[in-house]
């Protein structure tokens, strides 16, 4: 106990900045851990599929947040890996092979997809991946003998072992935060490194891009081929949480969801991605126990304002709260400063107009 | 001397941590160990039932009537005092309902949201994924999921489904009626078919064929089918048309296409007697504007009084019916779908259920559902019932072939 206290006491600047962070993560991996051991069955179901739709928004924060290439077909990769696992799990694959191949064929989908939408450009990779949903459903209905057709079909392969001496909600769980952390890691690493800053050169402006050495050709593939290997991952998780699967999964509208809850959590925000996927999870719920007969008014209701009030989304709640209490302190102290600079440096988009008149000088 | 602190903060968190791990995890054994013989979601004074269903979306419309029927139901039941249960005691029903939107994985949460809000069962919620979605979950367990309303067979197979049980005819109860009525007319007929690429437009077909397997009347002359997702069925009306059928066999489940197809064959002059599905063949939304009456016959199926039909405007039960509907079922109009009607039945097989169960437990009352026989359930046509102890078959399997008479429907012994 007194060592904890000691944490609170104050410390060198250099000490608790070190500290801090390995601390913290320590604690947030502690706590995700042992969470679902106390935590009543419910919390954790509900933790699970927050978890599994947490990953596709993540997917699609990647190729819309970050590359801001609009996608309204992370749906059907989902729907895709979530099809991939039942036949696999059906077929009596290893449990690894499966999510490899959840993962690899709505990759490949997607890459083949990309390969063709990319060079479009613009609007036009929205109608195609629109495109992707709306073909989806006949064709899983269609496919009867893999997919079962309008029934769906049901896999379990994430119950709890006997040997592990855990309900299935915790095994689930564990097997859902396992794919989670390693994909929101593995999203951190990439955005943080070379192809982040070329996926946010792309979004930026292309012309830029093309200067630079970068191609937004081969950028834009990439970032929809890594959206749909996150979307087949977020699929395995899907046959994890709810062990069945039917053309319902991939139905459109869900997609629009993903899209609302990926605006909702902060687009271009790797922990945004979590808020939206418990945003997707959380306000059906949520609506449901306010009254079941207007869940859609009031989601409605949720989506303006948050919206309205957070146009970056809630993962700037923090910063849009700092600036309101800063401002609220630092009124009063400054009576009429006299104010010869701006009092933030000016954003990038303040000057769009000198990047394109530059650029198309360059080319005529 | 600061390295050793600062590994002090980190361990101290780290123990910590794990503190608190410890001690949550021994919150679980509490809550999982429940010692009495009771169920949950019933009490001395109450029982919970748990509705998901879609409430919003392209399905609410049917949705909403699933709540309303039993709510109706229900509602009346307790005003009245309540439900005498078969342990001796009388108590409340009390409804909780949860809307799934017609997709799985929100159904799946609503029942696991109702396992921890202390439901006693599931029932009379509709479609067929989003029942299939906790299906397994609910026999893992062991939480009744009965009287649902999916024509999915699935739901009436004992063996596979121990806590389920279905409620509507299957697609092939529906077909088989039909078939058998015009095995029956001992006229020869000729037959086009058209169904839906699913297992809802297989399921009629299939027990079509069954029925008219071995009448040397009926001869198949024309088979079609369309996809779902369909907008236009034209060219498969054209090459049945070319057949001369004069019965059509049309397994849709699309309001809209059933509309323009009942225009379609107009357009190209083929008048044959039609078989429809009981869910499209509503008289004022689907046969008035689709221009019904200029086909020699329009038949369907059921096994509700329905409450639009002049020959029931009297008729007690429907009388009670809307009455309760308004007052406690939230649903003021005249009913729209017949899912109103048929979650109301659902709603007095239950009550015959909560009669018989002798122990306030589920497996008491499974016992007691499952023994319901013979049992002519309000707003029911004579000549059907609930039927619960046939292995492989819902609660309603008898349905009667009824005929359009340009307002409502009025039922048939013989085909012409």
């Amino acid at each position: 106990m007194g060592t904890l206290s000691s944490v609170g006491r104050r410390r060198p600047a250099h000490f608790r900045n070190r500290w801090l962070r390995p601390a913290l993560i320590v604690v947030v991996a502690v706590v995700l851990i042992a969470a679902p051991l106390g935590l009543p069955a419910f919390a954790n179901q509900t933790l699970v599929r927050v978890g599994v739709y947490a990953v596709a928004v993540l997917g699609l924060n990647i190729v819309m947040g970050y590359t801001g290439q609009v996608n309204l077909g992370q749906i059907f990769f989902v729907g895709l890996g979530a099809y991939v696992t039942a036949y696999g799990v059906t077929q009596g694959w290893n449990i690894l092979l499966v999510f490899l191949a959840a993962c690899a064929i709505a990759g490949l989908v997607g890459l083949l997809v990309a390969l063709a939408a990319a060079r479009l450009g613009g609007l036009a990779i929205a109608m195609v991946t629109i495109a992707l949903p709306i073909v989806g459903v006949p064709l899983a209905k269609r496919l009867s003998d893999v997919t079962g057709g309008s029934q769906g079909i049901s896999a379990s392969f994430s119950n709890a072992p006997d040997w592990s001496g855990l309900f299935t909600d915790q095994w689930q769980y564990y097997i859902v935060l396992l794919v989670t952390a390693a994909a929101f890691l593995l999203a951190r690493q990439l955005m943080r490194g070379k192809y982040g800053r070329a996926f946010s050169v792309v979004r930026a402006n292309e012309a830029v891009a093309m200067s630079m050495g970068i191609s937004p050709y081969r950028t834009k593939v990439l970032a929809f081929t890594i959206a749909s290997i996150f979307g087949g991952a977020s699929g395995f998780l899907y046959l994890a949480a709810v062990q069945y699967t039917s053309p319902e999964t991939l139905s459109f509208g869900h997609s629009i969801s993903l899209v609302a809850a990926m605006v909702i959590g902060g687009g271009g925000s790797i922990l945004g991605s979590l808020i939206g996927g418990a945003y997707y999870v959380f306000v059906p719920q949520w609506t449901n126990t306010i009254d079941p007969n207007f869940t859609t008014v009031s989601q409605g209701v949720i989506l303006l304002a948050v919206l309205f009030l957070l146009p970056e989304g809630l993962v700037s709640l923090p910063r849009v709260v700092r600036r309101l209490t800063r401002r609220a302190t630092a009124r009063p102290a400054l009576k009429n400063p006299p104010q010869s600079t701006p009092a933030q440096p000016p954003t990038m988009e303040a000057a769009p107009e000198g990047l394109e008149t530059t650029e198309r000088h360059d080319r005529s | 001397m600061n390295v050793r602190r600062r590994t002090r903060g980190a361990l101290g968190v780290v123990a910590m941590a794990s503190v608190l791990a410890l001690s949550l995890a021994g919150c679980r054994g509490g809550t999982a160990s429940s010692g009495s013989s009771t169920s949950p979601g019933i009490t001395d004074t109450s029982i919970t039932l748990g509705i998901t269903t879609p409430l919003s979306g392209a399905t609410a419309g049917p949705g909403t009537c699933t709540v309303a029927g039993v709510q109706a139901y229900f509602g009346a039941a307790n005003a009245a005092g309540g439900v005498k249960f078969g342990d001796g005691k009388t108590r409340k029903v009390q409804i909780k309902t949860y809307d799934d939107a017609y997709d799985p994985q929100k159904s799946l949460a609503n029942f696991q949201q109702m396992v921890s809000d202390g439901v006693f069962a599931e029932t009379a919620g509709l479609g067929t994924p989003t029942n299939r979605a906790f299906r397994d979950a609910a026999i893992s367990q062991k939480v009744p999921q009965v009287l649902v309303m999916t024509g999915d067979p699935l739901f009436s197979d004992q063996k596979q489904s121990p806590w389920q049980v279905g409620f509507v005819p299957i697609y092939q109860n529906e077909g088989e009626a039909f078939g058998k009525l015009l095995a029956a007319s001992n006229a020869p007929h000729k037959v086009a078919i058209l169904s839906q690429n699913d297992d809802y437009g297989k399921g009629y077909v299939s027990g079509f064929k069954d029925a008219i397997k071995g009448a040397s009347n009926i001869s198949v002359v024309g088979e079609q089918t369309y996809e779902a997702t369909d907008t236009s069925v034209d060219a498969q009306l054209t090459q049945l048309a070319a057949t001369g059928a004069d019965v059509f066999f049309n397994a849709m489940s699309i309001t809209p296409l059933v509309i323009s197809s009942l225009q379609k064959a107009q357009q190209i002059g083929w008048k044959p007697s039609w078989f429809l599905p009981s869910n499209t063949s509503s008289p004022t939304a689907i046969l008035a504007p689709g221009g019904a009456s200029a086909f020699p016959g329009i038949y369907s199926v059921s096994f509700a009084k329905a409450p639009q039909s002049p020959d029931f405007a009297k008729d007690p039960d429907v009388v009670k019916f809307l009455s309760d509907l308004k007052q406690y079922g939230n649903y003021p109009d005249m009913p729209a779908f017949p899912h109103c009607m048929w979650s109301y039945m659902v709603g007095a097989t239950l009550e015959q259920a909560f009669q018989n169960m002798k122990e306030p437990t589920r497996d008491s009352f499974m016992t007691a559902l499952r023994s319901v026989k013979d049992f002519q359930a309000p707003l029911m046509l004579k000549g059907t019932s609930v039927n619960t102890t046939v292995d492989g078959q819902p609660a309603v399997s008898s349905v009667l072939v009824q005929k359009y008479n340009g307002k409502g429907y009025t039922t048939v012994q013989n085909f012409g």
